[in-house]
């Protein structure tokens, strides 16, 4: 790739991920114009992948090949697009119906063995160690099966939570919470890690080989707010509050 | 005269052969009696089962050697090495109903795909076993054959297979009681502000934004998700609001049309129904979340719904609904995702209070029932739990290992 490519390919990274920031501050055009890019190249890649990935070798590759089972899927399929033919539209059914059949025949059992026999096995099996468990870790164990049954109270929807039974769904959502909150710290984690990302290309393009890309599209846009609000923008917010 | 002399040299030759050997270290190898190599019982064929019987010669500093071979390549490739004393039929992790766990017999299982690499099963086989003891082979088994094969049945998963049967047979009683008599179902808070919502966004004449998520029809969160906007695309048709329904997935979309479409029917307003109502956006999940951000942004909702499968896009959602004053009621399985609504939304579902809370607005017996389905596995899972631990700590304690080994496999998951 030649050097006035790489220069052009940083300042459209660096200008997407200031414009895209921009919304932080107030909605603005160059948000809406990232925006629309982002929505147009996302159905862009999309359909290549569809195209190149699933189409071609799945279905285009194996006909020509004269493997023509491949047609039952592919027909099921393309049923799916009568649906923009309202006259023939009954047809889509028979794809949506294989759809939600294998979908329940895959998912029960597997929902069934995860949810149900895991939950009970995995609450269970510490305690065949009993004759060497530490009084620690047989602590562990009975919280562990302790708050799995007092969450599953909690989400127990055939009887009024009250009484005995509001305090023990109570204990539940304590578990939940604690649950929430490692979760939560958990993501927020590795989100500021893509945040790191974004910084190290702003970064990188705010160099002299890439001509300040990031600070001069910062400075432009910083100004751009300036003019806005002092040409009448932020009289047009103020006559549109949010509530 | 040469005659007797080449006779004395033959008795000699055959009678010092076998002594010199011995001498020497080196013995004919006995034989190891009752080896067999069969298919692998309720497997998918990509193994096979070598048994042969405990012998009085294994001990520790021994060990068995296993051989396989494909007609196809020949030569003798080497599979497994243990101690003599381990892997009997007792190792083999199948329960009780479907495996005899004894320890008489060695057992073990030959992963195909390790051993020979990409097979089919059906492939003629060879296999043989060796005992070594200090390098040496003590005794080898004879070559036998086998072939495995696809089994149409898994008995190890009968268990399983008893279990659905019996949430089956509940789920179809339940229906039959819910359509005599109803069944009760407990308050979920959350779900009264759905009126509240629609109410608002009436009184202040902007629209309601219901955000399916990014899940496709097989999700469990998107099915409820969709029974939920039924309901709520009813009262917004009583109350002759406005109801948008980006999309992520083109099939979800079409249900959710014919859904809405139904529900304004039902309501008795078909007139006010308009195609436009469910909309696609994009199939690409952070393209989705900036233009509904956008959308949300820009025309300040009274109201946003965000019910179904969501993922890192929740909450630069929920949080853009947030920001633009709208009150939120949140809803989804995704337990990572659950903070985010937590902190942006006025209200959110958690877990199953998402597929509860479609039952619970529409009274419909089928969902009501399954409801109930789903709140007999968690007192099965309730009760299994407690007296599993009971159970299974006694029998460990008094070393019934056979009564542990029971309760561990009717609760054995695949």
């Amino acid at each position: 790739m030649s050097e006035t490519w790489m220069i052009a390919g940083g300042w459209m990274a660096a200008g997407l991920t200031i414009f895209l920031f921009s919304f932080l501050y107030r909605d603005n055009p160059f948000f809406k114009a990232a925006e629309h890019l982002y929505l147009g190249a996302g159905m862009g890649w999309w359909f290549q992948v569809y195209l190149f990935n699933i189409w071609k070798p799945k279905v285009w590759e194996p006909l020509l090949s004269g493997d023509f089972f491949v047609l039952i899927p592919a027909v099921l399929g393309l049923s799916l697009v009568t649906q923009f033919i309202p006259r023939i539209s009954w047809i889509s059914r028979y794809g949506f119906t294989f759809m939600m059949g294998y979908g329940a025949g895959l998912a029960i059992p597997a929902t069934l063995s995860t949810d149900f026999m895991s939950q009970i096995a995995g609450a269970i099996q510490p305690f065949t160690a009993l004759a060497t468990m530490t009084p620690m870790m047989i602590f562990n164990s009975l919280v562990v099966a302790g708050g799995t049954i007092c969450v599953l109270f909690y989400f127990f929807f055939s009887v009024e939570h009250k009484g005995a039974v509001k305090k023990i769904s109570n204990i539940g959502i304590y578990f939940l919470m604690i649950y929430f909150g490692a979760a939560f710290g958990n993501t927020v984690m590795a989100r500021f890690s893509l945040l790191y990302g974004r910084f190290d290309d702003l970064y990188t393009f705010s160099g002299a080989n890439y001509f300040y890309a990031s600070q001069i599209l910062l400075i432009a846009l910083v100004a751009y707010f300036i003019l806005h609000s002092f040409l009448g923008g932020k009289k047009t917010e103020e006559e549109e509050p949010a509530h | 005269m040469t005659k007797n002399k080449i006779k004395a040299l033959i008795i000699l030759l055959l009678t010092a052969g076998p002594v010199l050997a011995v001498a020497g270290g080196k013995a004919a190898p006995g034989t190891i009696d009752g080896f067999t190599a069969v298919d692998m019982p309720y497997d998918a064929g990509a193994s096979v089962l070598l048994k042969w019987p405990v012998g009085p010669s294994d001990s520790a500093d021994a060990s068995y050697v296993v051989y396989g071979s494909s007609l196809a390549e020949g030569g003798w490739r080497k599979g497994e090495e243990f101690v003599a004393t381990a892997k009997t039929c007792k190792d083999i992790n199948l329960p009780f109903w479907a495996w005899d766990s004894g320890e008489a017999q060695h057992a073990l299982k030959v992963e195909l795909n390790t051993l020979f690499g990409d097979i089919p099963p059906g492939t003629p086989l060879k296999f043989k076993a060796q005992l070594l003891r200090k390098g040496s082979v003590e005794a080898e088994s004879p070559a036998v054959d086998a072939a495995s094969k696809s089994n149409w049945f898994r008995l190890d998963r009968l268990n399983n297979l008893l279990f659905l049967l019996v949430m089956i047979v509940i789920f179809f009683w339940a229906v039959s009681h819910a359509k005599r008599k109803g069944l009760f179902i407990r308050r979920i808070a959350g779900l009264d502000a759905i009126d509240e919502a629609i109410g608002r966004a009436t009184e202040m004449g902007k629209p309601i934004f219901y955000v399916p998520g990014i899940g496709t029809m097989s999700s469990i969160s998107t099915i409820a998700s969709a029974f939920i906007l039924g309901e709520v695309s009813k009262k917004v048709a009583q109350y002759d609001s406005d109801i948008k329904i980006p999309h992520y997935d083109p099939i979800v979309m079409t249900v959710c049309k014919e859904i809405v479409k139904q529900s304004y029917l039902e309501a008795g307003r078909p007139d006010s129904y308009r195609e436009d109502m469910n909309f696609f956006v994009s199939a690409d999940q952070f393209s989705y979340a900036a233009s509904v951000d956008g959308m949300i942004s820009r025309e300040k909702p009274a109201a946003c719904f965000f019910m179904g499968y969501f993922m890192a896009e929740s909450l630069l959602l929920a949080e853009v609904g947030a920001a633009s004053g709208a009150i939120q009621i949140a809803g989804t399985d995704i337990e990572s995702q659950l903070p985010f609504f937590f902190t942006a939304c006025d209200y959110t579902l958690i877990g199953e209070e998402l597929y509860a809370a479609g039952a619970y607005l529409s009274k419909e017996p089928m969902l009501v029932s399954a409801l109930k389905v789903q709140d007999f596995g968690k007192l099965v899972v309730m009760a299994s739990v407690s007296l599993g631990i009971v159970l299974v700590s006694l029998g460990t304690k008094l070393h019934w290992d056979f009564f542990v080994r029971v309760i561990l496999n009717l609760f054995k998951a695949y």
